[in-house]
């Protein structure tokens, strides 16, 4: 008869505590990558656009930073999930 | 996926660079503008533009009409150089094939030059070194005075041999070279579409695009040929590649009626912005307003195909030919006004 694991509250909340910390690795890592794919192809558009006309430079900054809210998204997914 | 993506980020470069380069091309009324010239005038605008380096560079050297012919020439070629350097992988090998035209081009105008005479000084003034034969090798082969020599230098580069060992020895009996042209061309083609067709990544839209260019091609010569009273044997004039066969192409020529014509040729062709045109054309036109036409149509379908495929060889090609036109139309311009011809006449030369 295999052994019964017997669970303490404490060793339980360590484990909740665990999987918060996952999911918002997670959240955070997953929206990092969806960020800088996103910003891959419009960072090239933005620097190609920028070698022809240097006066294209603020508007192509601001359309490459824009994926960037992806991530803001996830990291308040992760804080939600870490400290609420 | 996300390597494939990778991949893209300097095909996405390279496009993007071409769509604002194409934005810095002269508008229609800039061309307006200058009919309403005098030449050192449009001298003046043209070095407030993208050719301003080349006036300043060639301006002690070069006066009137000539400085204008130099300049475009420069820069069209340093543009097209490069283009060519900073294409990425298959880009690069699809423009340069596109750009080898320059070379026939390049090489004829050396040999009609040399046959006539002509100082080498003022042959080098109108080559566009832009092709595989770069500045040094046009000047080896200025150097030389024999044309069976330069022809003899050139089996040594990737300029047609076959073609060369067939007809240059008609072309230097008969003095003329027009026939030479017609098969370096058709070879030219020939070569680019097995390229396109070798199953090389983006070979379909290039092959799209040669087709277009063809179609376009061999509408022209049918048209010029009806212009012209001499007959010809239409076949030797077709280019292969396109959506109109020899037999159709010889067949048409031999159509007398203005609209039979148009509906025999709308029933060949598939693009619609030529058929379109073509409704147009049962009216006689003057041979030149066909071809200006027929130029703006490509140049439209060129145009569209390069919205439809904006990370292609398409936004690389389009360039490449308003470009081109560009110099035309400015070459075309000066010409004009160093004639003293009508601004209504040199404005029906221009492709705006």
């Amino acid at each position: 008869m295999a052994a019964e694991v017997v669970m303490t509250v404490e060793m339980i909340k360590a484990s909740q505590m665990g999987m918060k910390a996952l999911g918002a690795g997670i959240a955070v890592g997953l929206t990092g990558i969806g960020a800088g794919v996103a910003e891959m192809a419009i960072g090239s558009a933005a620097v190609g656009a920028t070698a022809e006309n240097k006066d294209m430079f603020g508007l192509a900054l601001l359309f490459t930073v824009i994926p960037e809210t992806i991530v803001i998204f996830g990291l308040v997914v992760a804080l939600l999930l870490l400290f609420v | 996926m996300a390597g494939l993506k990778l991949v893209a980020a300097p095909y996405i470069y390279v496009c993007t660079r071409m769509r604002v380069r194409k934005t810095t091309l002269l508008p229609r009324e800039e061309y307006m503008r200058m009919l309403n010239m005098n030449l050192p005038e449009i001298t003046r605008l043209i070095g407030e533009t993208d050719y301003k380096q080349e006036i300043d560079e060639l301006g002690t050297t070069f006066k009137g009409i000539d400085l204008i012919e130099v300049a475009l020439s420069w820069n069209l070629a340093k543009e097209y150089q490069k283009i060519q350097e900073i294409t990425p992988g298959t880009l690069k090998q699809f423009t340069q094939a596109y750009l080898r035209r320059w070379d026939i081009q390049n090489v004829l105008t050396i040999l009609r030059g040399k046959m006539q005479g002509a100082k080498t000084g003022k042959i080098k003034e109108i080559l566009v070194p832009a092709g595989s034969l770069d500045k040094v090798v046009l000047d080896r082969l200025l150097a030389e005075d024999s044309l069976d020599k330069i022809v003899e230098m050139l089996k040594g580069y990737r300029m047609y041999p076959q073609v060369f060992i067939r007809e240059y020895p008609l072309s230097k009996e008969s003095g003329s070279f027009s026939r030479l042209e017609n098969e370096l061309y058709k070879q030219f083609y020939a070569e680019i579409i097995a390229e396109a067709e070798s199953g090389i990544k983006g070979g379909k839209l290039f092959l799209d695009f040669i087709r277009l260019e063809i179609d376009i091609k061999n509408v022209k010569t049918l048209f010029r040929l009806r212009a012209d009273t001499f007959e010809e044997d239409a076949r030797s004039m077709h280019i292969q590649g396109g959506t109109l066969s020899a037999t159709d192409f010889a067949a048409l020529n031999t159509v007398k009626d203005q609209n039979e014509f148009i509906d025999i040729l709308k029933g060949k062709i598939r693009q619609k912005s030529i058929i379109e045109l073509l409704e147009e054309m049962r009216s006689e036109k003057t041979i030149r307003d066909v071809e200006v036409r027929l130029t703006r149509v490509q140049l439209e379908q060129m145009e569209r195909m390069s919205k439809r495929n904006p990370i292609s060889i398409h936004p690389i090609l389009v360039y490449l030919e308003k470009k081109k036109y560009e110099v035309f139309n400015l070459r075309a311009l000066a010409r004009g006004k160093e004639s003293k011809l009508p601004s209504e006449r040199i404005a029906e030369y221009l492709v705006m």
